[in-house]
């Protein structure tokens, strides 16, 4: 059992509600530095029900006393946000050290995509590119005017000619093909946003694929898989993975401890290797080659009838 | 063995995961830990297996020296996370010896492990370069206000 003393400590030290996005300032409770991250870095934010949720650090990397975050409520999501709206001022909330799966390649000139609070990323790198007298331009997604997401956080930037706004229900939607058309020699291209976003530049079929960077902040899908069957070959254990069910809950169902954490096939702390079978992978880091032997239970199915796990 | 040391640098932080933080001196306290850092008030990464031996941790210039000489790794007095920074001083003699910090008295308790915390914190792969060099933790048998530049000499 993971206890306080096992995470970084932080307190909320103000709110800012911004239309359905609540942003969070957490600083240490003495205010004393915080872990250092570097832009593009997110944290795991460890919710008092027992969730955990990952949300993109989007303040100045060289701020070193406090982490923001910044949560969109949603309605038909896994409940983890709504649980955020619900924190008050003052609420110790333990997170982990910063990642960073979303780093800044060194580069003259960067190209950020933001698909609605897919924004948040790029509010970290920003601070770090005008220091450094890099160029950048920032194309973010909204549905309308009203509906910018991080308004306050984006406030010194509204006017700013490099960012570029697309808002959906005025005709001006962002074209990605036309994006990709014109990105120049040397640019570093970044996007974070909706899935659907997400698949249309991960499907690229460019030349500057390698200079494409996609932030996943897990897997969304509900798991519909016909029942399986694990057997767990160390401990001589079969269990039934029934239909609709994760194989990590499965194996938490059967007493089998396993230690997870963003459960959306990110951050590979569940990562399990396999011996017999054919997975159905679905996490979204982990390299190929390691899919030969390793497999993730948070989001991972099964395409034969039987997995054969090395626990 | 005739040797004597001296204190290159002190730091502490209130709680796990969070950087430790460089003092002119830290206040020992006799039994107990250093005032205000997280072995002495239950927050550290450890805290729930405690050991007297973590009243206060020691670590070795020479090895910092040697990390960046022999492996390319610079690891600063901050990164290491032990509270005394020493120089001259063979800690890895000092296991069940009594020795004098400044005014204090401290008594060897073992050698401190590498861990897998240091590696997640620091970000740097020196788990195994720092086995057997990992830094001394102490009892604090008599406590004081120490400071940089104070002797280290066996009791």
């Amino acid at each position: 059992m993971r206890k306080i003393i096992h995470r970084v400590t932080t307190e909320i030290k103000e709110i800012i509600l911004d239309n359905d996005i609540k942003t969070l300032i957490l600083t240490d409770p003495d205010n004393w530095p915080l872990p250092p991250f570097s832009a593009g870095s997110h944290i795991d934010v460890y919710l008092p029900s027992g969730k955990i949720r990952q949300y993109s650090l989007c303040g100045d990397p060289d701020i070193s006393n406090e982490y923001i975050i910044s949560v969109k409520g949603e309605k038909e999501g896994r409940g983890g946000s709504q649980e955020v709206h619900e924190l008050r001022k003052g609420d110790i909330l333990p997170v982990s050290l910063p990642r960073n799966n979303f780093p800044l390649m060194p580069a003259q000139n960067y190209l950020f995509i933001a698909g609605g609070i897919g924004v948040t990323p790029f509010l970290s790198m920003i601070p770090v590119l005008e220091r450094s007298n890099s160029q950048w331009e920032l194309h973010i997604c909204a549905s309308n005017k009203n509906n910018i997401p991080c308004s306050r956080l984006l406030k010194s930037y509204m006017e700013d000619e490099r960012v570029h706004w697309h808002f959906s229900e005025e005709g001006n939607r962002i074209s990605i093909p036309q994006v990709i058309n014109e990105v120049s020699l040397g640019q570093q291209l970044y996007c974070c946003g909706p899935e659907k976003m997400l698949m249309e530049f991960e499907n690229l079929n460019s030349e500057i694929s390698e200079r494409v960077h996609i932030e996943h902040f897990g897997f969304n899908k509900p798991i519909d898989d016909p029942a399986y069957e694990i057997y767990l070959k160390r401990s001589d254990k079969t269990i039934l993975v029934p239909r609709g069910e994760t194989m990590l809950n499965a194996l938490w169902n059967a007493d089998i401890e396993v230690p997870a954490s963003c459960e959306g096939g990110v951050c590979l702390e569940c990562k399990t290797r396999y011996l017999e079978g054919v997975p159905a992978h679905r996490d979204l880091t982990m390299k190929i080659a390691d899919r030969d032997n390793y497999l993730t239970p948070c989001v991972s199915g099964c395409s034969s009838s039987r997995l054969v796990l090395d626990i | 063995m005739s040797w004597v040391g001296k204190i290159e640098g002190l730091h502490r932080t209130p709680r796990s995961f969070l950087p430790m933080k460089s003092f002119q001196s830290l206040k020992l306290i006799t039994g107990v830990g250093v005032e205000e850092d997280r072995h002495s008030t239950g927050e550290a990464f450890h805290s729930d297996r405690p050991e007297e031996g973590r009243q206060i941790t020691l670590f070795e210039t020479e090895t910092l020296e040697a990390l960046l000489r022999d492996n390319g790794v610079k690891l600063s007095m901050e990164d290491h996370r032990r509270n005394v920074t020493t120089r001259n001083t063979p800690l890895n003699h000092l296991v069940g010896k009594r020795f004098k910090v400044g005014n204090a008295l401290l008594q060897g308790m073992r050698l401190s492990t590498p861990c897998n915390h240091i590696e997640q914190i620091t970000g740097l792969d020196i788990f195994y370069l720092l086995m057997n060099r990992a830094g001394l933790n102490c009892k604090i048998i008599v406590g004081g206000e120490i400071f940089v530049n104070d002797r280290i000499e066996l009791e």
